[in-house]
């Protein structure tokens, strides 16, 4: 058998959970993977829960839907309070923005946060590339995609004006990822 | 014959495609160039892809007005010559019963998606449904052939697409390609070979338009060719000339219509069998549910027990000799459906084989957890 992983990304509708999925997902076709992905939002536009669902495969995958996330990636507390209960294994991974979500201690699991929204501000002037920045903390941190394969995914899946800010956004993702190991 | 390799619009290679997006270029590969349609949840990406591509292809698209339009604009293109769809859902695909009706009496070659969202009526638009099913037969008055079509997969969304065409053109005759939101708006590899087959209509100069060959598919030619051309929705003789109370060209052509359809069942039909053999419970699903059972099975034939799964790939016409079979082979079939058991009142229709019936008509899909649950219990 080889090797599957099921992603979860979570938030709220309007900080690009869905092309998250999407960028990830596509980083895992760049690196020659199986894939399937899902997502389930509300009717609104902006401001309701938002999920996104990535299965990363060595091998055809027959039910594309997540059934136990392997990594959960949480951008907001109400999403974070709503899946966490799917954790808590031995090798599962809850990656956070530590400025939208406090954590519970669950034993075993490991959980980290990183300032994804604080940077996207700050450095790239533009709150809205925090998703991106979480993308590149997730490959450096897991694994899941390869770097460059993250790269391309993200030029073929946003518009040419927004190619360099997302790129840049994902440097510092993999930098605040790396600088945590 | 009118078979032909063609090279594929995409590049060969892997795609990261949603089924929506991967049925429009599918249309595409196959020569599709006319698209007449209205926006509707879940299908509407198909709609966006298709008029973004083909200004790069050089097709027609055009919103009309409503899906009654839509369709009846789809089918003057394709007697213009032109391969033609159009992508709708529940509340639309109703609009369109007529048209599909005109279609088949006309025999027009034409493909309509229709990815199914829970119903009836307006229903839960972002949510999914399985309940269009005896609506792509019998949607329309008066006893008539269609070919409809159930894809599980993001590659069977392209794939099957494809298929529909060449169905569409080698019968004449309306294909339906069946699919649901869970498959639609799904994402997942897809792999684009580098040479498509592809079946154009026949043509023959001066042949009767409506007169059916060997296999009852007569030869299509289009307008401005030159042939002396009527198309009625009335009854009609090999030339299309109007014959709205003669009970001898009524009864060919109604006979012809079906028979053209169900004595060539046996190439028109496609299916998949897993571990159906030696099975005692057989499964028969198709669609999305067709994944969530497949798992399901898979996970009950790792500790040892005999079960199976047919997947219906072809809704219709009804694979009848093979549900037979398995009739005979199985103690019992167990039949998971995202409506109130359309299917599987139709498998009853061949079979005296014990049916066990699952509907889930809640707005969700049926997970394998569920599947596996009640099978359990069968066996």
């Amino acid at each position: 058998m080889g090797e599957i992983k099921q992603i979860r990304l979570c938030g709220l509708g309007g900080q690009g959970i869905v092309l998250g999925g999407t960028i990830l997902g596509h980083a895992g076709i760049n690196d020659g993977k199986w894939v399937a992905g899902s997502s389930s939002y509300g009717a609104e536009a902006r401001g309701s829960a938002c999920r996104s669902e990535v299965i990363i495969s060595d091998e055809p995958i027959i039910f594309p839907h997540v059934t136990r996330p392997d990594i959960l990636i949480a951008m907001s507390q109400e999403a974070y309070d709503k899946y966490i209960k799917d954790m808590g294994r031995d090798e599962e991974t809850v990656i956070y923005d530590e400025q939208m979500v406090c954590t519970k201690e669950i034993s075993g699991l490991r959980q980290l946060g990183f300032p994804a929204g604080n940077v996207a501000t700050k450095e790239l002037e533009n709150k809205l590339v925090a998703n991106v920045v979480i993308l590149g903390i997730v490959a450096e941190v897991t694994r899941i995609v390869s770097q460059d394969a993250l790269l391309s995914a993200i030029e073929k899946n946003v518009p040419e004006r927004f190619k360099a800010l997302n790129l840049r956004a994902a440097e510092l993702g993999l930098a605040l990822g790396r600088a945590k190991k | 014959m009118a078979w032909k390799e063609v090279r594929s619009a995409l590049p060969p290679g892997n795609y990261y495609y949603s089924g929506n997006e991967a049925a429009a270029e599918g249309a595409i590969a196959a020569g599709c160039r006319y698209y007449g349609g209205y926006p509707i949840t879940p299908s509407s990406e198909i709609m966006e892809w298709i008029a973004v591509r083909f200004r790069e292809v050089g097709g027609v698209f055009i919103q009309m007005e409503d899906e009654i339009a839509s369709l009846s604009s789809v089918i003057g293109a394709s007697w213009a010559g032109a391969k033609a769809m159009t992508a709708t859902s529940g509340p639309g695909f109703s609009l369109m019963q007529e048209g599909i009706g005109y279609a088949a009496m006309t025999e027009t070659p034409i493909v309509i998606v229709d990815i199914q969202r829970a119903g009836p009526a307006t229903g839960q638009a972002t949510r999914v449904g399985g309940g269009d099913i005896m609506q792509a037969k019998w949607g329309s008055q008066g006893d008539y052939p269609v070919i409809a079509i159930s894809p599980w997969s993001v590659q069977e969304m392209y794939d099957q697409t494809i298929n529909a065409f060449n169905l569409a053109e080698r019968y004449r005759v309306p294909v339906i390609l069946l699919a649901e939101q869970a498959v639609g708006h799904l994402r997942e590899r897809m792999d684009v070979r580098e040479k498509i087959a592809i079946f154009n209509r026949r043509k023959e100069k001066g042949a009767a338009p409506f007169g059916g060959g060997d296999d009852g598919v007569p030869p299509m030619p289009a307008f401005g060719e030159g042939e002396k051309l009527l198309v009625t929705g009335s009854s009609h003789d090999d030339y299309g000339l109007r014959k709205v109370a003669d009970p001898l060209v009524q009864a060919r052509l109604t006979a012809r219509l079906h028979n053209k359809i169900v004595n060539n069942r046996e190439e028109i039909i496609e299916y998949e069998d897993y571990y159906a053999e030696d099975a005692d419970v057989i499964v028969i699903a198709y669609g999305f549910t067709a994944r969530s059972s497949l798992f399901a099975v898979e996970r009950l034939r790792r500790e040892g027990k005999k079960v199976g799964m047919i997947k219906l790939k072809t809704i219709w016409p009804f694979a009848d000799t093979l549900t037979r079979d398995v009739g005979s082979r199985a103690k019992k079939i167990f039949v998971p459906e995202m409506n109130r058991g359309q299917i599987a009142g139709e498998i009853m229709k061949y079979t005296c084989c014990d049916i066990i019936p699952y509907n889930q008509t809640d707005g969700e899909i049926i997970h394998p957890t569920t599947i596996m649950g009640e099978l359990r219990r069968l066996l």
